[in-house]
Protein backbone atom coordinates (compact mmCIF):
# COMPACT_ATOMS: atom_id res chain seq x y z
CA UNK A 1 0.00 0.00 0.00
CA UNK A 2 1.14 3.42 -0.21
CA UNK A 3 2.05 5.94 2.23
CA UNK A 4 2.36 9.35 3.01
CA UNK A 5 4.83 11.01 5.52
CA UNK A 6 3.90 14.23 6.88
CA UNK A 7 6.63 16.32 8.31
CA UNK A 8 7.01 19.76 9.83
CA UNK A 9 10.10 20.63 9.92
CA UNK A 10 11.87 17.57 9.79
CA UNK A 11 9.87 16.13 12.58
CA UNK A 12 7.83 12.90 11.59
CA UNK A 13 4.91 13.86 12.59
CA UNK A 14 2.00 11.54 10.74
CA UNK A 15 2.58 8.65 8.59
CA UNK A 16 -0.91 7.47 6.20
CA UNK A 17 -0.98 4.43 5.02
CA UNK A 18 -4.66 4.78 3.06
CA UNK A 19 -6.69 2.01 0.92
CA UNK A 20 -8.67 5.16 0.35
CA UNK A 21 -8.43 5.90 -3.73
CA UNK A 22 -8.29 9.62 -2.63
CA UNK A 23 -7.73 11.98 -0.02
CA UNK A 24 -8.13 15.26 0.95
CA UNK A 25 -5.28 17.63 2.42
CA UNK A 26 -5.72 21.34 4.11
CA UNK A 27 -6.56 23.22 7.76
CA UNK A 28 -10.16 22.28 8.23
CA UNK A 29 -10.62 19.35 10.33
CA UNK A 30 -12.87 17.42 7.82
CA UNK A 31 -9.88 16.87 5.60
CA UNK A 32 -8.23 13.90 5.86
CA UNK A 33 -4.69 15.20 6.44
CA UNK A 34 -5.51 18.12 8.77
CA UNK A 35 -2.18 20.43 8.57
CA UNK A 36 -2.61 23.36 11.05
CA UNK A 37 -1.00 26.19 9.66
CA UNK A 38 -2.04 29.73 8.90
CA UNK A 39 -0.43 29.51 5.15
CA UNK A 40 -2.75 26.27 4.67
CA UNK A 41 -6.05 26.47 2.66
CA UNK A 42 -9.01 24.72 3.64
CA UNK A 43 -9.13 22.63 1.22
CA UNK A 44 -5.51 22.71 0.13
CA UNK A 45 -4.83 19.85 -2.38
CA UNK A 46 -6.15 16.31 -3.54
CA UNK A 47 -3.85 13.42 -3.96
CA UNK A 48 -5.62 10.53 -5.72
CA UNK A 49 -4.10 6.65 -5.74
CA UNK A 50 -4.53 4.63 -8.99
CA UNK A 51 -2.75 0.95 -8.77
CA UNK A 52 0.67 1.99 -9.42
CA UNK A 53 0.29 5.45 -9.60
CA UNK A 54 -0.35 8.37 -7.42
CA UNK A 55 -1.47 11.86 -8.13
CA UNK A 56 -1.25 15.50 -6.37
CA UNK A 57 -3.66 17.72 -7.69
CA UNK A 58 -3.81 21.58 -5.89
CA UNK A 59 -6.92 23.40 -5.12
CA UNK A 60 -6.40 26.43 -6.77
CA UNK A 61 -4.88 27.15 -3.13
CA UNK A 62 -3.62 30.54 -2.15
CA UNK A 63 0.16 29.41 -1.41
CA UNK A 64 0.09 27.05 -3.74
CA UNK A 65 1.22 23.27 -3.89
CA UNK A 66 5.49 22.21 -4.70
CA UNK A 67 6.68 19.38 -5.84
CA UNK A 68 10.38 18.89 -5.14
CA UNK A 69 10.32 22.64 -4.99
CA UNK A 70 8.03 23.09 -8.02
CA UNK A 71 5.26 24.76 -7.92
CA UNK A 72 2.70 22.38 -9.79
CA UNK A 73 -1.41 22.28 -10.24
CA UNK A 74 -1.17 18.38 -10.47
CA UNK A 75 1.51 16.13 -10.97
CA UNK A 76 2.07 12.62 -11.16
CA UNK A 77 4.08 11.48 -7.90
CA UNK A 78 6.95 9.40 -8.06
CA UNK A 79 8.55 7.74 -5.06
CA UNK A 80 10.41 9.68 -2.17
CA UNK A 81 9.03 12.91 -4.39
CA UNK A 82 8.87 15.48 -1.30
CA UNK A 83 5.26 17.49 -1.54
CA UNK A 84 5.37 21.00 0.40
CA UNK A 85 2.46 22.66 1.38
CA UNK A 86 3.24 25.97 3.54
CA UNK A 87 5.35 24.53 6.63
CA UNK A 88 4.71 20.93 5.64
CA UNK A 89 6.05 18.43 3.62
CA UNK A 90 4.34 15.24 2.26
CA UNK A 91 6.96 12.69 1.61
CA UNK A 92 5.00 9.85 -1.20
CA UNK A 93 6.45 6.17 -0.69
CA UNK A 94 4.75 3.86 -3.02
CA UNK A 95 5.09 1.27 -0.99
CA UNK A 96 5.23 1.29 2.91
CA UNK A 97 8.31 1.97 3.91
CA UNK A 98 8.24 -0.33 7.31
CA UNK A 99 5.88 -2.25 9.47
CA UNK A 100 2.92 -1.13 11.75
CA UNK A 101 4.74 -1.64 15.11
CA UNK A 102 4.76 2.14 15.89
CA UNK A 103 8.08 4.01 17.49
CA UNK A 104 10.33 5.56 15.36
CA UNK A 105 10.44 6.18 11.84
CA UNK A 106 12.30 5.02 8.63
CA UNK A 107 15.01 7.82 9.71
CA UNK A 108 14.92 7.38 13.35
CA UNK A 109 12.62 10.06 13.89
CA UNK A 110 9.68 9.87 16.26
CA UNK A 111 6.50 8.91 14.80
CA UNK A 112 3.67 11.17 17.03
CA UNK A 113 0.37 10.43 16.79
CA UNK A 114 -2.72 13.31 15.74
CA UNK A 115 -3.17 14.46 19.37
CA UNK A 116 0.79 14.95 20.11
CA UNK A 117 1.12 16.51 16.40
CA UNK A 118 -1.03 19.15 17.80
CA UNK A 119 0.48 19.53 21.44
CA UNK A 120 4.30 19.40 18.98
CA UNK A 121 2.46 22.72 17.41
CA UNK A 122 0.96 24.57 19.96
CA UNK A 123 4.41 24.39 21.69
CA UNK A 124 6.34 25.26 18.83
CA UNK A 125 3.88 28.72 18.86
CA UNK A 126 4.38 28.90 22.18
CA UNK A 127 8.17 28.57 22.02
CA UNK A 128 8.55 31.14 19.52
CA UNK A 129 6.27 33.69 20.86
CA UNK A 130 8.51 33.78 24.38
CA UNK A 131 11.61 33.37 22.32
CA UNK A 132 10.42 36.20 19.92
CA UNK A 133 9.46 38.60 22.92
CA UNK A 134 12.11 38.28 24.99
CA UNK A 135 15.17 37.04 22.66
CA UNK A 136 17.03 35.63 24.94
CA UNK A 137 17.49 31.67 25.62
CA UNK A 138 14.62 30.08 28.00
CA UNK A 139 14.02 27.13 29.85
CA UNK A 140 10.83 26.30 29.80
CA UNK A 141 8.97 23.91 32.56
CA UNK A 142 8.02 20.24 31.24
CA UNK A 143 7.90 18.57 33.95
CA UNK A 144 7.65 18.70 37.61
CA UNK A 145 9.32 22.49 36.82
CA UNK A 146 8.10 25.19 39.59
CA UNK A 147 7.91 27.68 36.41
CA UNK A 148 6.79 27.89 32.96
CA UNK A 149 9.33 29.80 31.25
CA UNK A 150 13.25 30.62 33.18
CA UNK A 151 15.16 33.37 31.41
CA UNK A 152 18.85 32.42 30.97
CA UNK A 153 20.01 36.06 31.51
CA UNK A 154 23.23 34.56 34.05
CA UNK A 155 26.44 33.83 33.12
CA UNK A 156 25.96 30.94 35.27
CA UNK A 157 22.72 29.37 35.91
CA UNK A 158 21.88 26.51 38.96
CA UNK A 159 19.79 23.72 38.79
CA UNK A 160 18.85 21.63 41.86
CA UNK A 161 17.13 20.98 45.08
CA UNK A 162 18.77 23.55 47.13
CA UNK A 163 16.65 26.83 48.32
CA UNK A 164 19.17 29.09 47.04
CA UNK A 165 20.08 28.12 43.34
CA UNK A 166 17.99 29.56 40.73
CA UNK A 167 16.19 26.81 39.21
CA UNK A 168 14.35 24.51 41.33
CA UNK A 169 14.57 20.78 40.58
CA UNK A 170 12.48 17.83 42.18
CA UNK A 171 14.48 14.22 43.43
CA UNK A 172 15.51 12.68 46.70
CA UNK A 173 18.63 12.22 45.85
CA UNK A 174 19.28 15.28 43.72
CA UNK A 175 22.31 17.01 45.10
CA UNK A 176 22.24 20.35 46.07
CA UNK A 177 23.32 22.29 43.14
CA UNK A 178 22.94 19.30 40.68
CA UNK A 179 24.26 21.16 37.79
CA UNK A 180 24.51 24.63 36.25
CA UNK A 181 23.80 26.37 32.89
CA UNK A 182 26.58 28.32 31.55
CA UNK A 183 26.48 31.09 28.83
CA UNK A 184 29.25 31.03 26.85
CA UNK A 185 30.54 33.00 23.81
CA UNK A 186 28.96 30.82 21.03
CA UNK A 187 25.94 29.60 22.83
CA UNK A 188 25.12 27.45 26.31
CA UNK A 189 26.48 24.78 27.51
CA UNK A 190 25.12 22.55 30.61
CA UNK A 191 27.87 20.86 33.02
CA UNK A 192 26.61 18.11 35.61
CA UNK A 193 28.22 19.42 39.48
CA UNK A 194 26.22 16.46 41.62
CA UNK A 195 25.57 13.05 41.85
CA UNK A 196 26.57 10.88 38.70
CA UNK A 197 23.79 10.15 36.07
CA UNK A 198 21.11 12.54 37.68
CA UNK A 199 21.91 15.21 35.07
CA UNK A 200 20.10 14.21 31.29
CA UNK A 201 20.04 15.69 27.82
CA UNK A 202 16.95 14.31 25.50
CA UNK A 203 17.16 11.01 28.21
CA UNK A 204 20.92 10.34 28.07
CA UNK A 205 23.20 10.75 31.21
CA UNK A 206 25.81 13.59 30.83
CA UNK A 207 28.36 15.30 32.36
CA UNK A 208 28.60 17.89 30.14
CA UNK A 209 26.99 18.94 27.12
CA UNK A 210 26.71 21.95 24.64
CA UNK A 211 22.83 22.35 24.22
CA UNK A 212 20.97 22.84 21.25
CA UNK A 213 17.88 24.13 20.49
CA UNK A 214 14.80 22.17 21.57
CA UNK A 215 16.91 19.83 23.92
CA UNK A 216 14.80 18.20 26.73
CA UNK A 217 17.20 18.67 29.96
CA UNK A 218 16.33 16.40 32.93
CA UNK A 219 17.50 17.14 36.01
CA UNK A 220 16.11 14.44 39.26
CA UNK A 221 12.50 14.60 38.08
CA UNK A 222 12.14 17.46 36.62
CA UNK A 223 12.09 18.58 32.95
CA UNK A 224 12.86 21.83 31.30
CA UNK A 225 13.04 22.30 27.28
CA UNK A 226 16.04 24.33 26.11
CA UNK A 227 14.86 26.98 23.49
CA UNK A 228 17.34 28.84 22.00
CA UNK A 229 16.82 32.83 21.17
CA UNK A 230 18.74 35.08 18.76
CA UNK A 231 21.45 36.28 20.75
CA UNK A 232 23.34 33.77 23.41
CA UNK B 1 24.29 20.51 73.48
CA UNK B 2 27.44 20.51 73.03
CA UNK B 3 28.19 22.21 69.21
CA UNK B 4 31.80 22.46 67.56
CA UNK B 5 32.20 24.97 64.89
CA UNK B 6 35.02 25.00 62.35
CA UNK B 7 35.72 27.30 59.32
CA UNK B 8 38.39 28.22 56.46
CA UNK B 9 40.34 24.79 56.46
CA UNK B 10 41.60 26.18 52.95
CA UNK B 11 43.05 22.24 52.08
CA UNK B 12 45.18 22.61 55.46
CA UNK B 13 44.63 18.53 56.14
CA UNK B 14 47.58 18.66 59.17
CA UNK B 15 45.44 21.51 60.83
CA UNK B 16 41.89 20.11 59.92
CA UNK B 17 43.23 16.64 61.46
CA UNK B 18 44.98 18.09 64.74
CA UNK B 19 41.33 20.41 65.30
CA UNK B 20 39.42 17.13 64.88
CA UNK B 21 41.39 15.18 67.25
CA UNK B 22 41.17 18.00 69.75
CA UNK B 23 37.28 18.31 68.90
CA UNK B 24 37.51 14.29 70.56
CA UNK B 25 38.39 15.51 74.00
CA UNK B 26 35.17 17.95 73.98
CA UNK B 27 32.68 15.00 74.28
CA UNK B 28 30.67 17.48 71.15
CA UNK B 29 27.16 15.80 69.80
CA UNK B 30 27.52 18.08 66.44
CA UNK B 31 30.12 19.52 64.33
CA UNK B 32 29.27 22.04 62.22
CA UNK B 33 31.59 23.20 59.08
CA UNK B 34 30.77 26.75 57.84
CA UNK B 35 32.79 26.70 54.68
CA UNK B 36 35.90 27.31 52.55
CA UNK B 37 37.29 23.43 53.21
CA UNK B 38 39.08 24.22 49.76
CA UNK B 39 41.15 26.57 48.25
CA UNK B 40 44.96 28.13 49.14
CA UNK B 41 46.09 24.65 50.54
CA UNK B 42 47.80 21.41 49.27
CA UNK B 43 45.22 18.96 50.67
CA UNK B 44 41.49 20.47 49.47
CA UNK B 45 40.30 16.76 48.28
CA UNK B 46 41.25 14.88 51.34
CA UNK B 47 39.61 17.87 53.44
CA UNK B 48 36.65 17.54 51.64
CA UNK B 49 36.38 14.41 52.35
CA UNK B 50 37.17 14.49 56.01
CA UNK B 51 34.63 17.25 56.57
CA UNK B 52 32.09 14.96 54.45
CA UNK B 53 32.36 12.22 56.65
CA UNK B 54 32.77 13.70 60.30
CA UNK B 55 30.41 16.95 59.44
CA UNK B 56 26.52 17.48 60.69
CA UNK B 57 26.62 20.68 58.99
CA UNK B 58 28.33 21.15 55.83
CA UNK B 59 28.09 24.64 54.22
CA UNK B 60 28.88 26.66 51.31
CA UNK B 61 31.70 28.97 51.35
CA UNK B 62 32.91 31.41 48.34
CA UNK B 63 35.83 28.91 47.38
CA UNK B 64 33.26 26.03 46.76
CA UNK B 65 31.38 27.97 44.97
CA UNK B 66 34.50 29.61 42.61
CA UNK B 67 35.82 26.01 42.64
CA UNK B 68 32.83 25.09 41.40
CA UNK B 69 32.70 27.57 38.33
CA UNK B 70 29.62 29.46 39.79
CA UNK B 71 31.51 32.63 40.35
CA UNK B 72 34.17 34.21 38.90
CA UNK B 73 37.73 33.63 40.67
CA UNK B 74 38.55 37.76 38.88
CA UNK B 75 37.43 38.76 42.59
CA UNK B 76 40.15 37.42 44.07
CA UNK B 77 43.50 38.45 44.01
CA UNK B 78 46.39 36.82 41.99
CA UNK B 79 47.94 34.57 44.78
CA UNK B 80 44.44 33.36 45.67
CA UNK B 81 43.60 33.00 41.78
CA UNK B 82 46.33 30.71 41.48
CA UNK B 83 45.41 29.09 44.02
CA UNK B 84 41.57 28.58 43.33
CA UNK B 85 43.02 27.36 39.53
CA UNK B 86 45.63 24.53 41.21
CA UNK B 87 42.32 23.52 43.41
CA UNK B 88 40.26 23.10 40.50
CA UNK B 89 42.96 20.73 39.11
CA UNK B 90 42.85 18.51 42.07
CA UNK B 91 39.28 17.66 42.10
CA UNK B 92 37.80 15.05 41.01
CA UNK B 93 33.87 14.61 39.89
CA UNK B 94 33.14 13.30 43.03
CA UNK B 95 34.30 15.64 44.87
CA UNK B 96 32.25 18.56 42.83
CA UNK B 97 29.71 16.24 44.16
CA UNK B 98 30.53 16.97 47.75
CA UNK B 99 30.70 20.48 47.66
CA UNK B 100 27.53 20.73 45.39
CA UNK B 101 25.28 19.00 48.65
CA UNK B 102 27.21 22.02 50.56
CA UNK B 103 24.18 24.32 52.47
CA UNK B 104 24.03 27.68 51.80
CA UNK B 105 23.14 28.54 55.11
CA UNK B 106 21.58 26.97 58.16
CA UNK B 107 18.79 27.41 61.28
CA UNK B 108 18.81 24.70 64.48
CA UNK B 109 16.69 25.93 67.09
CA UNK B 110 18.27 29.57 68.20
CA UNK B 111 21.84 29.09 66.07
CA UNK B 112 22.15 30.27 62.60
CA UNK B 113 25.03 28.95 61.10
CA UNK B 114 26.61 30.65 57.83
CA UNK B 115 29.68 31.55 55.87
CA UNK B 116 30.07 34.61 55.77
CA UNK B 117 27.75 37.54 56.44
CA UNK B 118 24.02 36.91 56.68
CA UNK B 119 23.12 39.61 54.71
CA UNK B 120 23.19 38.06 51.57
CA UNK B 121 24.92 34.82 52.35
CA UNK B 122 25.86 33.84 48.38
CA UNK B 123 27.22 37.39 48.29
CA UNK B 124 30.03 36.97 50.56
CA UNK B 125 30.18 40.13 52.35
CA UNK B 126 32.73 40.51 55.34
CA UNK B 127 31.87 41.55 58.86
CA UNK B 128 35.21 43.39 59.90
CA UNK B 129 33.50 46.29 62.09
CA UNK B 130 30.52 47.72 64.48
CA UNK B 131 29.82 49.00 61.26
CA UNK B 132 28.90 45.94 58.56
CA UNK B 133 27.88 44.40 61.82
CA UNK B 134 24.96 46.29 61.90
CA UNK B 135 23.05 44.94 58.78
CA UNK B 136 24.44 41.37 59.84
CA UNK B 137 22.51 41.86 62.62
CA UNK B 138 19.30 43.42 60.46
CA UNK B 139 19.85 39.85 59.04
CA UNK B 140 20.22 38.00 61.71
CA UNK B 141 16.63 36.00 62.70
CA UNK B 142 18.32 34.25 65.88
CA UNK B 143 19.61 34.96 69.28
CA UNK B 144 23.12 34.03 67.90
CA UNK B 145 24.81 33.51 64.96
CA UNK B 146 27.91 31.73 63.81
CA UNK B 147 30.07 32.80 61.02
CA UNK B 148 34.08 32.59 59.06
CA UNK B 149 34.78 34.40 56.29
CA UNK B 150 37.19 36.52 57.35
CA UNK B 151 39.51 34.52 59.48
CA UNK B 152 39.24 36.79 62.33
CA UNK B 153 38.04 35.31 65.89
CA UNK B 154 35.76 37.94 66.67
CA UNK B 155 32.84 38.03 68.87
CA UNK B 156 30.35 40.96 67.81
CA UNK B 157 27.43 41.82 70.50
CA UNK B 158 24.02 43.92 70.46
CA UNK B 159 22.41 44.35 74.05
CA UNK B 160 18.79 45.86 74.41
CA UNK B 161 19.21 50.09 73.22
CA UNK B 162 23.03 49.15 73.18
CA UNK B 163 25.17 49.93 70.03
CA UNK B 164 26.69 46.63 68.31
CA UNK B 165 30.21 45.95 70.39
CA UNK B 166 33.09 43.88 68.53
CA UNK B 167 35.68 41.95 70.82
CA UNK B 168 38.54 39.65 69.42
CA UNK B 169 37.53 35.83 70.11
CA UNK B 170 37.97 34.74 73.69
CA UNK B 171 35.54 32.19 75.92
CA UNK B 172 32.21 33.48 77.43
CA UNK B 173 29.08 33.35 78.77
CA UNK B 174 26.43 34.70 76.44
CA UNK B 175 23.96 37.13 78.38
CA UNK B 176 20.46 36.56 78.25
CA UNK B 177 19.38 40.21 76.91
CA UNK B 178 22.13 40.17 74.38
CA UNK B 179 22.56 38.86 70.67
CA UNK B 180 25.82 37.51 69.66
CA UNK B 181 27.21 37.05 66.28
CA UNK B 182 30.47 34.83 66.55
CA UNK B 183 33.27 34.81 64.10
CA UNK B 184 34.97 30.97 64.68
CA UNK B 185 38.27 31.71 63.11
CA UNK B 186 40.17 30.11 60.81
CA UNK B 187 41.43 26.52 61.18
CA UNK B 188 43.63 26.12 58.29
CA UNK B 189 45.16 29.79 57.78
CA UNK B 190 44.19 32.01 61.03
CA UNK B 191 45.00 35.75 60.33
CA UNK B 192 45.07 37.74 64.08
CA UNK B 193 48.72 36.77 64.40
CA UNK B 194 48.11 33.64 66.13
CA UNK B 195 49.38 30.92 63.74
CA UNK B 196 47.54 28.36 65.47
CA UNK B 197 44.47 26.51 64.20
CA UNK B 198 41.27 28.12 65.83
CA UNK B 199 37.59 26.39 66.15
CA UNK B 200 34.77 27.51 68.41
CA UNK B 201 32.68 24.98 71.04
CA UNK B 202 29.45 26.15 72.16
CA UNK B 203 27.64 24.66 75.07
CA UNK B 204 23.95 25.32 74.89
CA UNK B 205 22.76 24.25 78.15
CA UNK B 206 25.05 26.58 79.76
CA UNK B 207 25.48 29.06 77.31
CA UNK B 208 29.44 28.86 77.25
CA UNK B 209 31.79 30.07 73.86
CA UNK B 210 34.79 28.08 74.33
CA UNK B 211 37.47 29.28 71.74
CA UNK B 212 40.16 26.84 71.14
CA UNK B 213 43.44 26.91 69.73
CA UNK B 214 45.25 23.96 68.16
CA UNK B 215 49.27 23.79 67.33
CA UNK B 216 49.48 21.59 64.20
CA UNK B 217 52.55 20.64 62.01
CA UNK B 218 52.89 24.07 60.13
CA UNK B 219 56.25 22.94 58.65
CA UNK B 220 54.51 19.75 56.76
CA UNK B 221 51.59 21.56 55.60
CA UNK B 222 54.25 24.52 54.12
CA UNK B 223 56.15 21.75 52.37
CA UNK B 224 53.46 20.22 50.70
CA UNK B 225 52.29 23.40 49.53
CA UNK B 226 55.87 24.17 48.29
CA UNK B 227 55.98 20.41 46.47
CA UNK B 228 52.41 21.67 44.61
CA UNK B 229 54.36 24.73 43.70
CA UNK B 230 51.67 27.30 45.54
CA UNK B 231 52.24 30.40 45.97
CA UNK B 232 55.37 31.61 48.19
CA UNK B 233 52.52 34.20 50.00
CA UNK B 234 50.42 31.82 50.88
CA UNK B 235 53.21 29.57 52.28
CA UNK B 236 54.71 32.27 54.50
CA UNK B 237 51.63 33.83 55.90
CA UNK B 238 50.88 29.97 57.66
CA UNK B 239 53.58 30.30 60.28
CA UNK B 240 52.93 34.22 60.73
CA UNK B 241 49.20 33.69 60.96
CA UNK B 242 47.84 36.47 59.06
Amino acid sequence: MPEIVVKYEDKVIERIVTEKKRISVGRTNDNDVVLENRGVSRKHAMIEFNDNAAVVIDNESLNGTFVNNRKISEEVLRDEDVITIGKYSLVYNSQTTRDQDGGTGFDGTMVLNTKAQKKLLENDSIERQIVEKYGGSVLLGMENSSFAEFRLEREVTTIGKAKFVHVQAKGFWLSGIQAKIIREEYGYSLVNLGKQGKTQVNGEPVNSAVLKNGDLITVGKTTFKFVEGKTP
Amino acid sequence: MKHALVSDIHGNLEALTAVLTDIEKHKVDFIHCLGDVVGYGPDPAACLKMIDRSCDTKLMGNHEFTALGLQSSSIFNNAARAAVKWTQMQLTDNDMAIMADFEMDRTLDNMYLVHASPLEPEQWHYVFNEEEAVAAFQNLKTEIGFMGHSHLPLIFSEGPGERIRSQAGHTFQVGDESRYLINVGSVGQPRDNDRRACYVVFDTDEGDVFYHRVEYDIDAAQQKMATAGLPEVLISRLAAGL
